[in-house]
């Protein structure tokens, strides 16, 4: 007894130690975490539309945040889009409600700074005190979309989809079109030297440019990638002096109708990440059309 | 082995050559196999384990006179645990630069069995400081070995080291896959074998 006693005495304390240096680790290191990751966003967005420490992004560009809840008002299910509009020339949020198939149903103005939006937390309390206390809500995406002065020029979509292992989160660029301008993979947990290829250049490249009716047929093939693509798609072949940048376009359109070619030992992780592109951009320019009727009727300024 | 006394830079070398943790004791080989696909894997993956293995065998080896036997296992995946988070944590907070290659890496490491093999035959009998440099010879031992088999890995599956076209051609694809990491391994292991019986013969020769 008195044994046992000590064995689960020991094992309380290692674990109760184990717990707190976790958690103060945690606590020190969480703020310079996320700014970290903040940051990393902000990069990949201006990355994927060519801007970076070489070009830099002209003044004009902004981003404009689409949040995206779903809303359930006893029992009726609604979805919530929380829109940054134009008033008296400031730019705030503003709670639109909407059914599933896209009816109005009510709109909210929304007690919010611009800067304190990107905050999960924030937006849960503005939108606590504007909604009515029986309402469930719960966070769905968010949709960026890139406007230089009143044009838009890229919808960045942030998404998540399962992969081989754990989530895969994503950030997918699309032009006003919805062709895809870049992908960039942000977070996985795929096995290094397989799946985690999906990060490497001649995979996540391989979507760019892709048309959107040719994205919604996308397949993943498993055939070897052929050797003069794969160095187009890392624009390796620049650097070697023997092909010019008019040679690599070239090469990569005459690809452009091809599927995606899956990772060698990796297809189940290459089929992921390809249909969760395709449903992320078929979702999307679903929503959005849906979504600028209801603006449109109501007469909303938003601010994209 | 036992009962006899090894200075520091015997137990440095130990886990280099003579204990090599993929090659001599066989532990391991799920990254050995799965991740030494190339050079830079290695390393990274190496450079992980080094700093994880050093912490948790000086950890445990300055808090085993409290440990319960009966208990010992689980609070070495605590300790390995623990220090994997605190590493994970920091790297993400302060360098996320080297989070940015060596994050999935860090992660993965809780649960391997080097680590956990050399707290429970080395770092729960012996003081810090032997404890530090086996965690030191047997991190650096499990890099040479990652290196090792992602440089024949490497060259062979895709012609290139550390991402630096070579051969200029793929000689056999194969080399990447997984399977071929069992070959690696078991040449690898054979290479070592015959060192240690060339080894043991000349010095009966002498």
């Amino acid at each position: 007894m008195k044994e046992i006693l000590r064995i689960i005495i020991g094992l309380t304390i290692s674990c109760l130690v184990a717990a707190v240096v976790m958690g103060s680790v945690f606590a020190i290191t969480d703020r310079a975490k996320k700014h970290n990751e903040h940051v990393k966003v902000q990069e990949t967005m201006l990355g994927l539309l060519g801007y970076g420490k070489a070009n830099p992004p002209p003044s004009e560009l902004r981003f404009a945040t689409i949040y995206r809840y779903i809303l359930n008002e006893n029992g009726n299910i609604r979805l919530g889009y929380m829109l940054p509009v134009f008033e008296n020339g400031r730019e705030t949020f503003e709670f639109m409600i909407v059914t599933p198939d896209g009816d109005f149903v009510e709109k909210l103005p929304l007690k919010i700074e611009p800067d304190a939006a990107s905050e999960g937390p924030e937006r849960e309390t503005a939108l606590k005190s504007a909604l009515k206390r029986s309402t469930i809500f719960s966070f769905a995406d968010s949709s960026i979309v890139a406007l230089k002065g009143k044009d838009r020029i890229a919808y960045l979509l942030p998404s998540e989809f399962p992969g081989f292992k754990t989530f895969v989160k994503v950030m997918l660029a699309l032009d006003a079109r919805f062709s895809v301008i870049g992908l960039e993979i942000m977070e996985h947990e795929e096995d290094p030297g397989l799946g985690a290829e999906i990060a490497q250049p001649y995979f996540k490249n391989q979507f760019k440019g892709k048309a959107f009716d040719r994205l919604k047929e996308l397949k993943v093939v498993k055939e070897p990638l052929p050797d003069e693509y794969k160095l187009a798609l890392e624009g390796k072949a620049l650097g070697k002096g023997a092909v010019s940048r008019e040679e690599v376009d070239a090469l990569r359109q005459k690809y452009q109708g091809k599927d995606i070619f899956a990772i060698t030992g990796a297809t189940i992780s290459s089929r992921a990440v390809t249909d969760g592109v395709i449903n992320a951009a078929k979702k999307f320019s679903y929503r959005l059309k849906a979504l600028e009727k209801v603006i449109a009727a109501q007469q909303i300024a938003v601010a994209f | 082995m036992k009962a006899r006394k090894k200075t520091n830079s015997q137990l440095f070398f130990n886990g280099i050559l003579k204990e090599n943790p993929i090659f001599r004791l066989a532990l391991s080989m799920c990254p050995a196999v799965g991740i030494s696909t190339s050079v830079m894997n290695g390393i990274l993956l190496g450079v992980a384990v080094l700093f994880v293995q050093v912490f948790s065998s000086c950890t445990i080896s300055a808090i085993k006179n409290y440990i319960h036997p009966r208990i010992r296992i689980p609070t070495y995946t605590l300790t390995i645990a623990t220090w994997v988070t605190v590493i994970d944590l920091m790297l993400a907070a302060f360098v996320p630069a080297a989070y940015k290659e060596m994050g999935i890496f860090v992660k993965l490491i809780v649960a391997f069995a080097i680590i956990t093999m050399r707290l429970e035959t080395f770092a729960c009998k012996n003081p810090v400081g032997p404890s530090f440099w086996d965690g030191v010879g047997m991190g650096l031992g499990f890099t040479f070995g990652m290196v090792a088999l992602g440089l024949v890995r490497e060259l062979l599956g895709m012609g290139t080291i550390l991402g630096y076209d070579v051969l200029g051609f793929r000689p056999l694809l194969f080399f990447v896959l997984p399977a071929a990491g069992f070959f690696c391994v078991g040449l690898m292991m054979a290479v070592f074998n015959y060192m240690e019986i060339v080894y043991n013969r000349r010095r009966k020769a002498l």
